[in-house]
């Protein structure tokens, strides 16, 4: 069997598809009863409860829909992190192209934002063949750098989709978290179901340097030389409460929190999102 | 603290190596890009205190834990006779000891004496630097010093066993101080061991201003240690002879007069042997204070010849003074000198000085043939002429044991003896007299007699008097308080001064109620110095006595007449050795006192409370051991990283502290 990538609320789709959507259809799954009134089409009238009750009623059954998934990559330098062989931004790539993959197939239209300070551009959701491969093409040619400014074009975003989407963000979110959440929330007002996976690499979870370090901010141009020894334990803190504090937004606003270590399995990452994500809409027939 | 291998000191600048180290390693920085700015950046602002002072308290315990290594190989000593400053081993130990009759006082609860204490304690302190040191023993009884090969030898019995001598401190130490110098020794420590009697440290003497500044001099580094001991002992009884000798009328009979003290508190009775020759008379004496003097005629089975013996009292606390041993021989010719410049005043005197030995009144001089006159076998001058210029021969007289009376000339010439000078000449008014006021009976020339019967001194009708500037004892006074008879001691003997003369229009002394008893008295006193060469103070015989074989009488055991009491007999002659009177005061000295001798020489007291406490210093080097493991786990706990701490705080908690960037 293989597992579906689902919205957890309905999407407003222009075809019919896997998913849940807002307006009644013609799918074998009822719905509810509702009063006639004129104009209504005759044919959905019930007659067996005209027959008992001699009152008119229209039966309505629940109507399945395609959704737009826009995937919202961080393209700042900060991505091109890695503390081993693999850069936060290629593991990155591969969880936006495999969900990406996995929305096509289904028929389900995606889109790709490449954000960044300059330079941010945008693909616009579509759901034929050829437009997959523009995804994959756009996802090999962008590279991370400058810095981020993920916030406004999350805010930009909300703003721009004008039907109810899967917007899904892949970001290192080194950002400040009450800025972020107010853009999440933002989305979430949009009615939009979002999830978001936060990178992390290794070595910044442990910080295990043996020796003092000149630290270079990969999105500007500060130098921090200090003894890693001395403020390990100050910036595990700092690090461990902003990703607590995000994880609590998230929960808090219905926002699907993803973590991922940059050296563990992205199916096993991406397998646990679906999956939970399958339970939490209810297998569908 | 000392070290034993002291030049592994030179290793101390190794503490600055976890210094350096860890400087060289701020300095070997290198860089990496990094993504998550923000948290470091917040990081180094908001915990680098705390973070930093636990980088400080590693540097600060590796440090010590090196420093704990340094002195660990360097086989540090320690403890209360060391003190804690640094020190090397000295070239040369210089052991000096009491070995003076109280030093045998046992110590409280034990049955080892103060000396055997300190032998002990310094044997064992002095093995710790058999490598390193040479030993020197200095004691009090022999006075030379003595190289020592292995500090065990310092427990031999004739190195250092117990004596009846006194020790002189001073002394002692100006021998330590020619020894270094002669030896060109280096850096030197002087160990003393003493329980500070007062008498044989003599803090009023002038040596003590000398020795100190030649020490002060000198140019290598003299330390001091000095180890003294509780003055609290077990009770203790003294025995001493305070008379001995036989009355003309009675040559067969022996007068015995022993003073008995004791520190027991409390009334107590013990058992006194006196053998006399070869009669031993046992008695029990009951002491209901503290001092007792105690009289015995002993009939003697000849009336002629030499007598020997000892008295002895169980043993107690110390056992050095509980015996006394005497020789007692023929009443010898003792014969008294008038030095007057009125010989004719002194006619009565001259009579009042006659004994049954001598036969002849006694000789009057003129003071200026007192300095070519042979004072052989006299036992009391008279002194009845202006003082003399030069006292030195009249003080050499009496401390011999002579005794010596001063009459007033009836005149000053400004000089004084030993701060006693005469006054203005006060006559009495007509058909009155100058009254006796109190006079001491117990004790002095006009003391009661045996029978209890008071001398006429009251009855002394006095013309003429003259005034006495005296700062002695006042035996007795006139009416008005002036003194009238003082007494004065210097070495052995004693001397008087009377404020009015026998002269016929002084006084009635002439009289002869008062006047011959006193004289006669006054001789028998004096009769000690004639008779010193039969009782000597033990370590005081003189040069050509020490070369002398001295045989014990009254043991077969070991003793040497320089340093042990006992009878004694060389050829025909029998001498008897005592401890020194000084030795039976108990009066001590506090270590306060003892160190302020020293002045401004560096000394290091220890005081020993018991024989409980064995060692004077130890190898401490098993506490730097264990320190620089305490130090190693320390810095280990010190270097761990924190417990990650769980988070149940919501968003609003976040929002609330202002977190998330």
């Amino acid at each position: 069997m293989h597992l579906p990538l689902v919205s957890r609320f309905a999407m407003e789709g222009s075809v019919s598809g896997q998913h849940k959507s807002p307006h009644r259809g013609s799918s074998v799954e009822f719905a509810e009863y509702r009063g006639y009134v004129p104009g209504d089409d005759l044919r959905r009238l019930d007659w067996r409860v005209l027959g008992r009750t001699d009152r008119f009623f229209i039966k309505e059954f629940e109507a399945d829909t395609n959704l737009r998934m826009q995937v919202v990559l961080d393209c700042s330098a900060s991505m091109a992190f890695s503390g081993g062989e693999e850069t936060r931004f290629d593991y990155a790539r591969k969880i936006a192209a495999t969900l990406g993959y996995l929305a096509a197939r289904q028929g389900d239209a995606v889109g790709l934002n490449c954000v960044r300070e300059k330079n941010a551009f945008e693909l616009p959701p579509k759901r034929n063949p050829a437009h997959l491969q523009t995804f994959f093409d756009l996802l090999e040619q962008t590279t991370p750098e400058g810095p981020t400014d993920l916030v406004s074009a999350l805010h930009d975003l909300a703003e721009k989709i004008r039907r109810r989407a899967l917007v899904i963000v892949i970001s290192d979110f080194f950002c400040p978290v009450v800025e972020l959440m107010e853009c999440l929330q933002h989305l979430r007002f949009q009615k939009h179901d979002l999830a978001i996976f936060r990178l992390i690499d290794p070595l910044e979870m442990d910080f295990s340097f043996d020796r003092p370090m000149r630290f270079q901010d990969m999105e500007g141009p500060m130098n921090l030389v200090t003894e890693p020894a001395v403020i390990r334990d100050a910036y595990l803190n700092q690090l461990n409460q902003h990703r607590d504090a995000l994880k609590a937004g998230c929960l808090e606003f219905n926002v699907d929190f993803r973590e991922a270590v940059t050296n563990e399995s992205y199916e096993k990452v991406l397998a646990d999102f679906l999956t939970e994500r399958t339970h939490a809409a209810g297998m569908r027939g | 603290m000392t070290f034993l291998q002291p030049f592994i000191l030179w290793g101390l600048p190794l503490l600055l190596l976890p210094v350096i180290i860890h400087l060289i390693n701020r300095m070997r920085h290198r860089p990496q890009p990094w993504a998550a700015m923000m948290f470091l950046i917040a990081a180094s602002k908001a915990s680098t205190s705390h973070a930093k002072l636990r980088q400080f308290l590693v540097l600060l315990f590796r440090t010590l834990a090196v420093a704990a290594l340094i002195f660990f190989l360097a086989r540090p000593l320690g403890g209360g006779w060391l003190g804690w400053a640094v020190n090397r081993a000295p070239d040369v130990i210089m052991l000096v000891l009491d070995r003076s009759a109280s030093m045998e006082t046992k110590l409280p609860g034990q049955t080892i004496t103060r000396r055997e204490q300190a032998l002990a304690m310094f044997a064992e302190a002095a093995e710790k630097f058999a490598d390193t040191s040479h030993l020197v023993l200095l004691d009090s009884a022999n006075r030379e010093p003595q190289q020592i090969g292995i500090a065990s030898a310092l427990l031999e019995p004739s190195l250092t066993g117990p004596t009846d001598t006194a020790a002189d401190l001073p002394s002692l130490l100006q021998t330590a101080r020619q020894w270094l110098v002669e030896n060109q020794s280096g850096a030197s420590e002087i160990w003393i061991a003493s329980d500070l009697q007062a008498s044989n440290w003599q803090e009023d003497d002038s040596r003590w201003g000398g020795v100190v500044a030649q020490f002060e001099e000198m140019l290598q580094p003299v330390g001091f240690r000095l180890l003294t001991f509780n003055t609290e002992s077990e009770p203790n009884r003294v025995v001493s002879l305070a008379r001995m000798g036989r009355e003309p009328e009675k040559p067969d009979e022996l007068q015995f007069g022993i003073d008995l003290s004791t520190t027991h508190p409390a009334f107590e009775k013990f058992p006194l042997k006196l053998n006399v020759g070869e009669t031993e008379v046992p008695a029990e004496i009951t002491m209901s204070a503290q001092r007792l003097r105690w009289q015995k005629n002993v009939r003697l089975e000849e009336a002629k010849g030499t007598v020997w013996g000892h008295a002895q009292l169980p043993a107690d606390a110390n056992d050095r003074d509980n015996a006394i041993y005497f020789v007692e021989s023929e009443a010898r010719e003792s014969k008294a000198v008038i030095i007057s410049d009125q010989p004719n005043e002194m006619n009565f005197v001259r009579y009042a000085c006659m004994t049954a030995q001598t036969i002849e009144p006694a000789a009057v001089i003129a003071p200026s043939s007192f300095e070519e006159h042979s004072l052989a076998g006299v036992a009391l001058l008279v002194w009845h002429a202006a003082l003399p210029e030069d006292p030195t021969r009249l003080e050499s007289f009496v401390a011999d044991g002579g005794a010596l009376v001063f009459f007033p000339p009836g005149r000053t010439n400004g000089t004084s003896f030993r701060g006693n000078q005469w006054l203005n000449v006060r006559e009495s008014e007509k058909e009155s007299f100058h009254k006796t006021g109190t006079w001491n009976e117990m004790d002095g020339p006009w003391a009661r007699s045996k029978e209890g019967l008071s001398l006429p001194v009251n009855f002394l009708d006095i013309r003429r008097r003259q005034g006495l500037e005296s700062s002695d004892t006042v035996l007795a006074t006139f009416a008005d308080g002036d003194p009238l008879l003082t007494r004065g001691r210097h070495g052995k003997g004693s001397f008087y001064f009377c404020a009015t003369s026998p002269e016929r229009d002084w006084s009635l002394l002439s009289e002869g109620g008062v006047l011959v008893p006193m004289l006669q008295r006054l001789m028998q006193t004096g009769a000690e110095r004639i008779g010193q060469e039969t009782m000597v103070a033990c370590g005081e015989l003189s040069p050509a006595d020490r070369t002398k074989s001295w045989t014990p009488m009254d043991t077969t055991d070991y003793r040497d007449a320089r340093i042990h009491a006992g009878v004694y007999r060389s050829g025909d002659r029998l001498i008897a050795v005592n401890r020194p009177d000084t030795e039976d005061e108990a009066e001590a000295i506090d270590a306060e006192r003892a160190a302020a001798l020293f002045g401004e020489l560096p000394l290091q007291v220890a005081e020993q409370e018991g024989a409980e406490d064995q060692s004077l210093q130890g190898e401490i080097w098993r506490m730097f051991l264990m320190g620089m493991l305490a130090f190693l786990i320390v810095e280990s706990w010190l270097v761990l990283p924190p417990e990650p701490e769980r988070s149940t705080k919501s968003f609003r908690d976040y929002q609330s502290q202002g977190a998330g960037g």
